[in-house]
């Protein structure tokens, strides 16, 4: 898990640019999204969503679902582990 | 960052739209349209502060002087008044005179397997496309305000119930950017405006009308992160009974860059948007500060 926790972090830093963060600073446990947390905002979400497809072979079955999936890179990886195809 | 949600939805109450639809069912739309024009128009153009804007539009923007961009403030909000009875016409069973441009572009692109994004703006009356526009293979799904009336919703929904329409509400949980992706990865179209920034924040600075303005990232985001194609849908009314609908393709390298490609994609958007504004200046209807102009 924390394998993949680590990976996520990366590729994430590295789809959207998030020069300004560094892999330690980033924090699994953080909401992504809102001022509290990394400050994603919803285009950010696409980006992830189609990181997600192409490197874990993961679609989402329902859209209703997506806002507990993106609250934190920690339950990305367990909706990961749970559904990967790659 | 924090986002925005669009607080703007259709006027009147249900009980009013309810009103609007059965008479629209007897009368002539030209009656109405004298009616907004004479009683509803002036009462608005005191009131509102959209009379500030659109004046200055006219003034800078166009380039017309003081006088005349006074009257055209008056026949931008005439005309925005009659779009607005044209869609509850037309929930009334009314039927309009449509010209198309560039349809073969539109009937080519639905041929295809993979699906395409289909841009708006907030000029003319574009919801007379979801009436014309539709194809029976490939679903259209048009991203729409989930706050607006639910008599609007609700006529709407009737009018698209036989068509190939879906409309997808923007919700406060993200879950539309889960639709739209669904449905762009089963090959379906995507319909939304690019010319309003709701949501995120993230925008990209376009020289439009000369003066620099935002526009919203989201949606050539959404286009290029598949590298699908795009066209850009106007419709700009024409008389009373007749609109004009231009479909225009918008093309960007794919093989560049994502910034780039999202660059090039915006430009060619704002590039068909300026012409189209330049041709129907009377009907730009975002009574927002749009320009940055100091």
């Amino acid at each position: 898990m924390e394998q993949l926790i680590n990976d996520l972090k990366s590729q994430i830093k590295e789809a959207l640019n998030l020069e300004e963060l560094s892999l330690e600073e980033f924090d699994e446990n953080a909401p992504l999204f809102g001022e509290e947390g990394i400050g994603l905002d919803s285009i950010d979400v696409l980006e992830i969503i189609v990181l997600l497809e192409k490197n874990y072979g993961i679609r989402l079955a329902n859209p209703k679902d997506g806002r507990a999936i993106f609250q934190s890179v920690r339950t990305i990886a367990e909706h990961v582990q749970a559904n990967r195809k790659k | 960052m924090a986002e925005q949600v669009w607080a703007g939805t259709t006027y009147g109450n249900e009980w009013m739209h309810k009103w609007l639809i059965r008479m629209l069912r007897y009368i002539d739309v030209r009656i109405l349209y004298l009616f907004v024009a004479v009683f509803i128009i002036p009462v608005c153009l005191v009131l509102n502060p959209s009379r500030g804007i659109a004046y200055r539009y006219f003034r800078r923007r166009i380039g017309y002087g003081m006088l005349k961009s006074a009257w055209k403030t008056y026949v931008n909000h005439c005309l925005f008044g009659q779009v607005v009875v044209d869609k509850f016409a037309m929930y009334a069973g009314k039927k309009f005179k449509i010209e198309i441009e560039g349809y073969d572009i539109f009937i080519e692109l639905t041929k295809h397997q993979e699906g395409f994004v289909q841009l708006s703006a907030h000029i003319g009356n574009y919801e007379i496309a979801g009436y014309t526009l539709v194809c029976r293979d490939k679903r259209m799904n048009a991203l729409v305000f989930a706050g607006e009336k639910a008599s609007v919703m609700r006529n709407r929904d009737k009018m698209f119930a036989d068509t190939n329409i879906n409309m997808i509400a923007i919700q406060p949980d993200m879950s539309h950017l889960f639709e739209i992706d669904q449905a762009l990865q089963d090959g379906e179209i995507v319909s939304m405006p690019a010319d309003r920034i709701n949501g995120s924040q993230k925008c990209i600075e376009h020289d439009f009308l000369g003066a620099k303005a935002k526009f919203p990232l989201g949606p050539f985001s959404v286009a290029t992160i598949r590298a699908l194609n795009v066209v850009t849908v106007n419709v700009l009314k024409t008389s009373a009974t007749s609109y004009k609908i231009y479909v225009t393709p918008l093309p960007y390298d794919k093989t560049a860059t994502r910034q780039e490609q999202i660059k090039q994609l915006s430009k060619a958007y704002v590039a068909e948007l300026e012409k189209r504004v330049k041709q129907y200046p009377e009907q730009w209807y975002n009574y927002f500060e749009f320009w940055q102009e100091g």
